[in-house]
């Protein structure tokens, strides 16, 4: 039967809430959630291509891309891991991840002993000022480093706001974009755009060159507004301190077995991940990182799970499972392995 | 400046098209800047060609069909017709003066007609120049 | 066509609806006898700010979505068309819902034989968000202590559980950038005539809904839920018929005056150039419903660039459906980029009303003009 059911958008940090459509048991769709304060029923195409992820779920384990039963791929997860030296052995966490899987995962992984590493669009924790979204309504001055508008509309909607209000938007973007349609004016670094700050600015950013880039952003004085790729890198973020693409290579030139939780790395890094002998993957759907990985497992998508999401500006969000399922979540299969070691 | 202006005429095969012939075996002289597009009844031209032809930097946008009556798919003109007026409100609201979009009924063996109608209609967009699309 | 007053015989639905509970009343008929599988109506989930379109099969939790909600901006035609077309239902329309769903029978997307419609009257919808900032702004009350609103006699009146209630003119909310939504503004249809009833309270006395039957079907639903015990009803006065027809004409002239004001062409509006081709105007339209082989994803638009030149985009989507606009609003309100889509595809299907006469959802034409067959130019 037909049901509409609250969930949040996992497409990026911006922390949407979005309406799933169920019927006869299945996802079908979405529908605006209107009352939702951070997006009042707009979603970005993104956002409502999110439901592909339980869509095309991934029904059963694969070893070397051969289905197997939960059994065997937990004896092999297991296997390996004993095999191996634990400073060899890498655990990835990832902003796909909600906040109690996350602490679940740190404590794995210090348990044992085993590196973690946590990625984040190559932004680290810096002590700064966070805006919120509605900082950004009210600034008089926003300085936008990335295509905020396209990437994340819903915070470009309160970038646009702030322009009806009489801000001057400066942004570092390309040419023919839609940021740069509403922007006054256009700069082609980031020092330049940075020297348009005043004590009224705030700084919206979705992405970053170098860990030098951050450091100006946050040595400018004012509020900045990091924007991840990811719904819950900000909750993450806290729990494990989110390292730079430099970092995260060194880590993996001494991995031999990689144990990466719901994130698509490969795509991300640009790394020779074949000279890591074993790549183990845990995610709902397969992606660049699974068909590269001996070991897929298939997990519980967010729309199965409860759970909470920390977006941009720092708010935590709760969600509830809107379907049931019998997949099991990263926290049952971490347990299994546990109890395996 | 006028030698440039582009306009696309997409053309009924069994009326306007055969029209266009006719001029041109009758070596009457109309303007070069006309871009046939024979298209097998008017009824079948859908609103969006219209629109990319503007898009892609067309001045203006000629159609033409079989007289009402003789539309050789029984009722095709008359959707055409209809869908026409809903084409002209449309383009009004993006800028684009109606002028440029122009169409009329000739059949295959008014040649004159076809030859009159294109000077009539290269003369208006002569008097409105290029069409500015933002 | 007929008038009647009715009002629920069942305790509990009196205590929940609002007006004599007649709609609930109706819908409870309908799914107790069997001659429905479902009924889709509103049921509130987070707060009462928070309607969410509901499939009710047990008539014990029809309980649940008795009551009116002005802040939910839903439709339902859609929903119906996608997921719904294949069983028999009763749902609770507004206005712009019933447009929508007449538009949908003509494209033979819902059978109008499998579908009972009660219409609601509407005076328009407050989005969520703006109707909670509103109440704070203007009222000084906190948004979570209201238990329900109400739109009557133009004010936006709010109601505290002690019972104290607190109204401000929809007029000043609206001036200040609040109150109904735009398309809520301007919108002329307050009584839902394409639906078998259209019930509501203007013109009913305390505690009764005033109802119009518009047609056979209508007939039988009052008369079955009376025979079933469920509802009582009587007829109500010339006066109460005067009142409501007051009503109803005011709100019109006030919308009218709405619509009088100028609206900008695409061309002129700068709003088109953050257009970040999102296709949530399009996907969330209740009208355009083909877009598995949709003209705008064709290759020779879909490379057209971001933002879209506006008549390689909203052009077409014009060209397509702008006749059969019904103004809901969704469009608008899906907008990640805040765009009027709306206003636009509105002030088209005015003009192709002029015309041809042909006012979407409303005229009783078996088509829209231009779909027709007819060997006529309009």
């Amino acid at each position: 039967m037909l049901e509409i059911k609250h969930t949040l958008c996992p497409s990026c940090s911006v922390g949407c809430g979005v309406n799933v459509v169920l019927h006869n048991g299945d996802v079908v769709g979405t529908y605006p959630y209107k009352r939702h304060q951070v997006n009042e029923g707009k979603n970005c195409l993104n956002g409502r291509n999110s439901i592909e992820i339980y869509k095309s779920k991934l029904e059963t384990p694969l070893i070397s891309n051969a289905s197997v039963n939960f059994d065997k791929v937990i004896d092999e997860i297991s296997g390996e891991l004993k095999s191996c030296d634990s400073d060899k052995i890498t655990v990835v966490c990832s902003g796909n991840n909600s906040v109690e899987e996350a602490e679940m995962i740190k404590d794995f992984a210090e348990s044992n002993n085993y590196n973690i590493a946590f990625y984040a669009d190559n932004f680290v924790n810096l002590n700064a000022d966070v805006a919120s979204y509605e900082d950004i309504e009210n600034a008089s001055n926003i300085i936008v480093i990335g295509d905020v508008l396209y990437d994340n509309p819903l915070i470009g909607r309160r970038i646009v706001h702030a322009k009806k209000n009489g801000a001057n938007i400066y942004s570092c973007v390309q040419d023919k974009s839609v940021t740069a349609n509403v922007s006054d004016e256009i700069f082609d670094s980031i020092e330049a755009t940075l020297d348009k700050v005043d004590d009224s600015s705030v700084i919206v950013f979705n992405t970053i060159e170098s860990g030098a880039d951050l450091e100006k952003i946050y040595g400018a004085d004012c509020k900045a507004l990091p924007v991840f790729s990811k719904c819950n890198s900000k909750g993450v973020s806290s729990i494990i301190d989110p390292i730079s693409k430099e970092d995260l290579i060194e880590l993996l030139d001494k991995t031999d077995v990689l144990l990466i939780f719901n994130d698509d790395i490969v795509s991300e890094i640009d790394y020779d991940f074949g000279s890591i002998s074993t790549l183990i993957t845990l995610v709902p759907c397969l992606n660049s990182t699974s068909e590269v990985s001996k070991i897929v497992v298939p997990i519980k998508s967010w729309i199965e799970n409860d759970g909470s999401f920390v977006n941009s500006m720092g708010e935590t969000q709760n969600f509830k499972a809107a379907i049931e399922s019998e997949s099991l979540s990263e926290v049952e299969i971490i347990e299994k392995i546990q109890n395996k070691l | 400046m006028s030698e440039d202006l582009k306009i696309v005429g997409l053309l009924c095969n069994w009326c306007c098209y055969g029209g266009a012939d006719t001029a041109g075996t009758a070596r009457m002289q109309y303007p070069p800047n006309v871009r046939i597009i024979r298209v097998m009844c008017s009824g079948r031209i859908n609103p969006s060609m219209i629109f990319k032809a503007f898009e892609e930097g067309a001045d203006g946008v000629f159609v033409g069909g079989c007289h009402i009556g003789d539309c050789h798919y029984d009722a095709g003109n008359y959707k055409w017709s209809r869908r026409a007026k809903i084409v002209q409100d449309i383009i009004e609201e993006f800028g684009i003066e109606k002028e440029r979009f122009r169409f009329e009924w000739i059949s295959a063996s008014e040649g004159e007609k076809f030859q009159t109608t294109m000077d009539e209609f290269y003369k208006t967009l002569s008097k409105l120049g290029p069409l500015e699309l933002e | 066509m007929s008038y009647v007053l009715a009002k629920s015989k069942n305790s509990d639905i009196l205590e929940a609806g609002e007006c004599g509970g007649a709609v609930t009343s109706i819908f409870k008929y309908l799914l107790d006898e069997g001659i429905v599988d479902g009924v889709l109506t509103i049921s509130p989930q987070d707060d009462i700010y928070d309607g969410v379109p509901t499939f009710v099969t047990d008539s014990e939790d029809l309980i649940n979505t008795a009551g009116s909600y002005h802040c939910a901006p839903t439709m339902v035609g859609d929903l119906i068309q996608k997921y719904l077309s294949d069983k028999k239902i009763a749902v609770a329309v507004k206005p712009c819902d019933i447009r929508s769903i007449n538009e949908l029978i003509k494209r033979h997307k819902i059978n109008p034989d499998n579908i009972y419609t009660v219409g609601l009257n509407c005076g328009g919808t407050v989005s969520p968000v703006t109707g909670r900032k509103m109440i704070d702004l203007f009222y000084e009350i906190n948004p979570d202590d209201v238990v329900s609103e109400e739109i009557d006699k133009g004010q936006f009146i709010v109601e505290l559980a002690d019972g104290t209630e607190k109204g401000v003119k929809i007029h000043d909310l609206e001036t200040e950038g609040f109150g109904r939504r735009l398309n809520c503004q301007r919108c002329d249809v307050k009584i839902p005539r394409k639906a078998n009833i259209a019930c509501g309270n203007w013109g009913a006395s305390e505690g009764w809904t005033f109802i119009e039957i518009n047609d056979e079907k209508g007939e039988e639903l009052i008369e079955g839920a009376k025979k079933a015990g469920l509802i009582e009803t009587k007829s109500p006065s010339q006066d109460a018929i005067d009142a409501r027809s007051k009503v109803e004409n005011i709100m019109i002239k006030l919308s009218k005056k709405t619509q009088d004001a100028t609206y900008g062409k695409v061309n002129e509006m700068e709003e088109w150039n953050r257009c970040i081709r999102c296709y949530a105007c399009r996907d969330v339209c209740p009208i355009c419903w083909c877009h598995e082989n949709c003209e705008i994803n064709k290759s020779y638009f879909k490379d057209s660039g971001i933002p879209p030149k506006p008549i390689a985009f909203q052009g077409i989507r014009l060209s397509h459906m702008s006749f059969s606009c019904v103004d809901c609003g969704q469009c608008d309100d899906v907008c990640p980029m805040d765009i009027p889509v709306s206003l636009i595809f509105d002030k088209l299907q005015k003009k192709y009303s002029d015309r041809t006469g042909y006012i979407a959802g409303v005229s009783d034409d078996i088509k829209p003009p231009l779909y027709s067959p007819a060997k006529e130019e309009l």
